[in-house]
């Protein structure tokens, strides 16, 4: 079935959802429907070619079949699995739920803990952002809610796990997390499929609320396979004193185009965002960052570093914006690029707003293939060439995966990674 | 007819730069642009058949381009009411002492007699769109070097002008090109033959003198195989009360091994909207050079650009932008490498004050075959105050292999330690703060004749005044 209103009347039935929770899906198909598609006009979509794109050839949701998702995660507190379109299945450590955890497919969620969803879904990762955020709020096909109460820390990470099989169809989790006051815990997000003749239409939104003095540690680990289309919104709401870090690791899909987003609305908030992609053969990624600091007396430090080859093409373009009251506020933004072919491209755009004069921002940007004399010096040392130039990209992504909040997450990344440079 | 607000410059402008002088015309046009007008002015200055044909086209194209939907606010801009051609006298100028006398006295406040009788070779100074006077140093005419009004480059030097002319910038390369290509008027034209070097820099004074006047001067600039000059394009306007429109189109050509500098100070009194498209192309190992300060206008939309045709070609700008009370400086610079084994670079240093906002917007362009490419740009921006700000838009496009490219940039305040460290000295802080500025824009002054260092550091100076306590 296509996205029409009756999808969307037919995916809220299968995830049982509240009527609320149905009504905002409705008015999100109404923005989905009066939007039209971004155009080469808009600066954001300049670089940007989704000509392949049939929106209204996918169908609206995915039957689960296949493989069951990913590798179990050791340890983890607590683990969400959704496999295609169906609601998600929740393993949670039980002294976590009497603590008051609360970890449930999304529109469980919705139901049985609406003073937690209904304010914060969708708002800020907004519908009417464009056609594509309209039509994941529209059709999102469910996701996970994780509230963890004031004062109450996880040590071991929480996963979700999307699984997608069929090609065809949209396939599009959204995740909600709600940290209270001086609350601190990891989260894993894993997107997973198999690459497929057909094309497919995903997301891996997440909407991120830190209370008074939270910590919380945020990984988006993408593996959709090569025929999907990712259209995804990160953003993360940063309270007083609170620290978000969020990283964004980008491997797989045909075409990704994620925007991760730091909303600094508490002084004394502090926002990391980091990023790693990888791309090659025809992928395209585009990033849009932005680091808003809304109030002073915050922090923000960005750093997003891929790796290029064959004819993959990325755009990273960043935006650094300090308002008018936000002095004493620091924000750091870098994007490295590494060029591993003759026919890779990257674009990089650092951009910085400022409108307070009490500030201190820096930002950088480099684009190049790898540095000849590191590659001799290590020819030098007997090393093949081969060889050093895996040691070399690896080293280069060894700087930001060092910041990945949780070992679990370093180990799977640095695996992925290990998988990739084959 | 639209409404154009009333922007106060400062009660005190005329005593700061003193620039004022009554208007006074031998041909003014209609306010408006009709072909009428257009073919009007070409009948005006007896061109050729060409290039009137090449205006009314280029008219077509400004009509039917929209305006810009990207930079600074345009909207006050109205065509309708904007004088397209003056003429203040009746011929270019051959001696100083053929100048009119209230011309002079202007000219005398820029100190041009003084920096000409010291070491400048010509003199092409202009005053309201025409150039009224002009000078070449005989040793250069002797070497075969070319520098007239470029009025007078199209009539003595035809087929040198049309192989050159509108082959940089077309009048459809955007709105402004294509409004400056109608209605072009005065400016420089250069040619300097192969091998040779202009030791000493050629020098230029803009002046736009009448209300609601707007300046289109075109400059075309050709430094053959193995030359060297230095251009120096100076601005300075008294004040107005209405709106005024500056859009110049420069184009430079510069050919295998030679190398142009061209410097600018841009010093608009603070109601003109200074929009000007200046590029260059630099064939094998040649090198460009913009060196260009944006003090004044209301609005400055300016990204001096260089084409890197050929490999071993070289493009450099370094930049200042002073943005004081009301104005925007969205200024920046263009480096496309089109041929491999081409180097550029960008030096951007703003200082924003009083509500002023300065934006970075830039562009490094490495196209595919453009192989062992660098390129490195750097932005400084200095904000003064709580209520100024600072953009920074750079644009990293790079589609080739072996390609460095590095991107960097600071915005912060003049710093708390170095304030106190002077004032401890017993340095006032109004001037501690004019001291810091001066330095922040050193690695600028310092690339700029001694004179306009001189000139510039006072200007800085009388922009601080009262920026503090």
């Amino acid at each position: 079935m296509p996205f029409t209103k009756e999808s969307v009347e037919e995916i809220a039935s299968l995830h049982e959802e509240p009527d609320w929770l149905r009504k905002r899906r409705r008015e999100a198909f109404e923005v989905y429907e009066r939007l039209a598609l971004p155009s080469k006009i808009d600066e954001e979509w300049r670089r940007v070619d989704f000509k392949g794109l049939k929106l209204d050839e996918f169908r609206a949701f995915e039957e689960p079949n296949g493989a069951a998702p990913g590798v179990p995660i050791d340890g983890a507190a607590g683990v969400l699995r959704q496999r295609g379109s169906a609601p998600g299945k929740v393993d949670l450590d039980p002294e976590l739920a009497a603590k008051g955890v609360v970890f449930l497919p999304l529109s469980q969620g919705a139901k049985e803990h609406r003073e937690l969803v209904e304010k914060r879904l969708f708002s800020e990762v907004r519908p009417d952002r464009d056609k594509f955020a309209a039509v994941h709020a529209a059709l999102f096909s469910g996701g996970t809610l994780l509230y963890v109460p004031d004062f109450v820390e996880i040590e071991q990470p929480l996963v979700g796990q999307y699984w997608s099989s069929g090609g065809g169809a949209a396939v599009l989790p959204h995740t909600l997390i709600v940290a209270g006051k001086g609350a601190k815990f990891n989260y894993l997000d894993e997107f997973l499929s198999p690459s497929l003749d057909q094309p497919a239409l995903t997301s891996g939104s997440a909407e991120i609320f830190l209370g008074e003095g939270a910590q919380v540690g945020y990984v988006a680990l993408q593996k959709w396979g090569r025929h999907a289309y990712q259209f995804a919104n990160q953003r993360v709401h940063v309270g007083k004193e609170a620290t978000a870090r969020l990283f964004n690791v980008t491997l797989g899909a045909r075409f990704a185009k994620v925007r991760v987003e730091a909303n600094l609305q508490g002084p004394g908030g502090m926002a990391e965002l980091k990023g790693i992609y990888f791309a090659s053969d025809d992928q395209f990624f585009d990033f849009h960052t932005l680091q808003d600091h809304q109030v002073g007396q915050t922090t923000s430090d960005l750093l997003f570093k891929g790796a290029l080859r064959d004819t993959a093409r990325t755009v990273y373009a960043g935006l650094i914006r300090i308002e008018k009251d936000s002095a004493r506020s620091d924000a750091y933004q870098a994007n490295r690029n590494l060029l591993l072919s003759k026919q890779a491209k990257a674009y990089s755009i650092p951009m910085l707003e400022i409108i307070n004069n009490d500030v201190r921002c820096t930002h950088g940007a480099t684009v190049g293939p790898i540095d000849p004399e590191h590659l001799f010096y290590l020819a030098s040392r007997g090393i093949p060439k081969a060889v050093a130039q895996r040691m070399i990209v690896q080293g280069f992504f060894g700087e930001v995966a060092d910041r990945i909040p949780f070992e679990q997450a370093r180990r799977l990344v640095a695996e992925e990674l290990e998988a990739r440079l084959g | 007819m639209a409404v154009v607000p009333k922007i106060n410059v400062g009660d005190d402008y005329r005593e700061k730069y003193g620039f004022f002088d009554p208007e006074k015309f031998t041909f003014k046009a209609k306010r408006g642009l009709t072909p009428e007008v257009v073919k009007e002015i070409s009948w005006m200055k007896s061109e050729p058949e060409w290039m009137t044909k090449f205006r009314l086209r280029s008219l077509e194209i400004f009509r039917k381009k929209p305006m810009p939907n990207w930079g600074a606010d345009l909207s006050h801009i109205d065509f309708e009411n904007i004088f397209y051609f003056l003429r203040a006298s009746e011929k270019p100028g051959k001696t100083w002492d053929e100048v009119p006398a209230d011309v002079k006295r202007t000219f005398d406040r820029l100190g041009i007699p003084e920096a000409e009788r010291k070491f400048l070779a010509g003199v092409s100074a202009q005053y309201e769109s025409e150039v009224v006077y002009h000078s070449l140093h005989k040793e250069l005419s002797d070497k075969g070097v070319i520098f007239l009004d470029t009025d007078s480059g199209l009539r003595e030097h035809p087929e040198l002008f049309k192989e050159y002319f509108g082959t940089v910038i077309p009048p459809a390369d955007n709105k402004f090109s294509a409004l400056n290509s109608a209605v072009w008027s005065g400016g420089s034209f250069i040619y300097v033959p192969k091998g040779v070097r202009v030791d000493i820099p050629l020098q230029a004074y803009f002046r736009i003198n009448a209300e609601n006047m707007g300046q289109f001067e075109r400059t075309l600039i050709i430094c053959d195989e193995g030359s060297f000059v230095h251009y120096i394009e100076g601005c300075t306007a008294p004040m107005y009360t209405t709106d005024s429109l500056h859009s110049a189109v420069v184009e430079i050509i510069v050919k295998k091994g030679a190398r142009c500098r061209y410097t600018t100070i841009q010093n608009w009194s603070t109601n003109v909207y200074n929009l000007v498209t200046k590029r260059a192309v630099a064939y094998a190992d040649a090198t460009m050079e913009w060196v260009d300060g944006n003090l004044g206008s209301q609005v400055t939309m300016k990204y001096p650009s260089v084409y890197m045709m050929e490999p071993g070609a070289k493009g450099d700008v370094l930049s200042v932008a002073f943005a004081g009370k009301g104005q925007h400086q969205d200024a920046g610079a263009k480096m496309v490498h089109v041929a491999p084994n081409t180097t550029s670079t960008i030096t951007s240093k703003s200082i924003s004050k009083a509500g002023g906002r300065t934006t970075y917007r830039g562009l490094v362009k490495v196209y595919p075959q453009a192989e062992n490419c660098k390129s490195f740009v750097k932005c400084d921006a200095l904000l003064l105050d709580a209520e100024s700000r600072s953009d920074t838009y750079p644009y990293n496009e790079v589609e080739a292999e072996n390609v460095t490219l590095g991107h960097e940039a600071t915005v912060s305040k003049v710093s708390d330690e170095q304030l106190f460290y002077l004032m401890s000295r017993g340095i006032p802080l109004a001037e501690a703060e004019t001291m810091i500025v001066n330095g922040f824009i050193e690695p600028f002054t310092k690339e700029l004749p001694l004179e306009y260092a001189v000139e510039l550091n006072r200007l800085i100076q009388l922009e601080m005044e009262g920026s503090v306590g």
